[in-house]
């Protein structure tokens, strides 16, 4: 469903990213792990287009990103993408953060968006906050409106950028939650996050990036009982410690 | 301090005698109010475009956009007028020039001025629109385009409504300017309400009284841009969000 070849990106002479290659199968789901400013949160950028990159390329449902000729705009619609900050539209509704991109961009009728984000937003248990404005919900409430409303466009997979490490602690399993429920139904995924919990749940394949580099791309069960290289064993080391 | 205040004079007829005192000082302040009115929906219709270009990625248009700005940010108002005034008809293609010049000459003065007035304001309404696209979370961009929303569909749906709410208290002081600027107008003649000011104080020799006038028709005009402004505010604010409930 997405594969990436040999992506580089930098910015002057800082390397971004550098030959980065994967796949992601139908109904996998990977999660990108590694120190901040490793390029994880990059990597995922560029599988939709948000950044852009100079060299390799990136085919997402037989789609290439990089191609100039390529309608990134529709490309998008079929790719969900939830952002560490939420990034709700603040002055509308919730249901209409939910519907809005349903009309405008898929064409539906008012209705029947309005209809599926009421679907959606029973899904994530928030049905009854729909006539309200994003700066009234909890972050956690606001999370899991971003994940319906990425839900919304009906994805072919979804993208996470950090979903909960903006989040009060409490917070963070009420979300977590809703993205173990959404790999268990299939949806093919790839989630940048420090939940070692949920990675070791619900993920097919953990990739583990360093100085824009991917290290480690494995099976979990690899991955967290004999990780190959030695940043990632330092890194679980610190991390799984806690 | 033997100055004789005489509150009536504006009551007496006039010297040229078609008008009364108090009629002269209300056609300055309509010509005020519609010359400044006119001029502002220009300056935020073409404000609002040449701040959007100013974000924009292409570099042509963000460049071409703040060359707009700087140009008529920087030249001071009173010489963009006298360049609208006496230098633009020249300027013109002769037989447009020459239709300008024989159309009435009140009109004349009022189209220099109310071009002037809204390019220049438009610029500094161009710099508000920027700030308000910028002080915007960067995400807000992303989260937009993510959703299959093109460049202008982003722009039109996500960034523009919530810039345009951040932006009403400094676009309130851009508002009461422009009206505080059309009294430059008076320069080339236009008769706004600082110039029938002046023109009471030849014919009548009461300058206090005329100035108090002035002054007080100057203070409504800000009275009532400020409720105005202060309405709009409360009914665009966002529930949860910078101060809404």
């Amino acid at each position: 469903m997405i594969t990436m070849n040999k992506v580089s990106k930098h910015y002057g002479s800082f390397q971004v990213l550098a030959d980065c290659t994967t796949q992601v199968h139908k109904g996998e789901v990977i999660v990108v792990c590694g120190p901040s400013g490793s390029g994880k949160s990059t990597l995922i950028k560029c599988v939709n287009g948000l950044e852009p990159f100079q060299s390799g390329e990136i085919i997402v449902n037989g789609v290439s990103v990089g191609d100039p000729k390529t309608n990134l705009s529709k490309l998008r619609s079929t790719v969900g993408m939830v952002f560490q900050n939420f990034e709700l539209f603040p002055h509308m509704s919730i249901i209409d953060n939910l519907a809005i991109a349903q009309t405008k961009v898929l064409g539906r009728t008012q209705e029947q968006a309005r209809e599926k984000g009421f679907k959606l937003l029973d899904r994530v248990g928030l049905r009854a906050q729909a006539e309200k404005y994003p700066g009234q919900l909890s972050g956690g409430q606001q999370q899991r409106v971003a994940i319906a409303r990425a839900l919304a466009m009906d994805p072919i997979c979804m993208l996470f950028d950090e979903p909960t490490s903006a989040l009060d602690p409490e917070m963070v399993n009420e979300v977590l939650d809703v993205m173990t429920e959404l790999a268990q139904e299939g949806m093919t995924m790839m989630c940048v996050t420090h939940e070692m919990g949920f990675a070791k749940r619900v993920a097919s394949r953990v990739i583990f990036m360093d100085q824009g580099r991917i290290v480690e791309d494995d099976s979990k069960e690899a991955f967290f009982e004999h990780a190959r290289s030695e940043r990632a064993q330092q890194f679980l080391a610190k991390i799984l410690h806690h | 301090m033997g100055y004789n205040w005489n509150w009536g004079i504006f009551l007496q007829p006039t010297a040229t005698g078609d008008d009364t005192y108090l009629g002269w000082m209300f056609y300055g302040f309509k010509m005020t109010i519609a010359l400044s009115l006119s001029a502002w929906l220009i300056a935020l219709a073409l404000g609002a475009v040449v701040g959007v270009l100013r974000t924009v990625p292409n570099k042509w248009l963000s460049g071409l956009a703040t060359a707009y700005v700087e140009i008529f940010r920087n030249i001071p108002l009173l010489v963009q007028l006298f360049l609208w005034y006496f230098v633009m008809p020249e300027l013109l293609p002769e037989a447009l020039g020459n239709a300008f010049k024989q159309t009435n000459p009140i009109m004349q003065q009022f189209v220099a001025s109310m071009v002037c007035l809204a390019l220049f304001t438009s610029a500094r309404v161009a710099e508000q629109v920027r700030s308000g696209i910028n002080s915007l979370p960067p995400g807000q961009k992303n989260a937009g385009l993510a959703m299959g929303f093109t460049l202008p569909q982003t722009y039109r749906y996500v960034m523009l409504p919530m810039a345009v709410r951040l932006i009403v208290p400094p676009l309130t002081s851009e508002f009461l300017n422009i009206f505080k600027n059309s009294a430059v107008c008076s320069t080339i003649g236009l008769l706004e309400l600082a110039a029938q000011g002046r023109q009471l104080v030849d014919y009548t020799a009461q300058p206090y009284e005329s100035f108090i006038a002035v002054t007080i028709a100057y203070l409504l005009i800000n009275v009532v841009v400020m409720s105005g402004m202060r309405w709009v505010e409360e009914h665009v604010r966002v529930p949860g969000y910078l101060g809404g409930k």
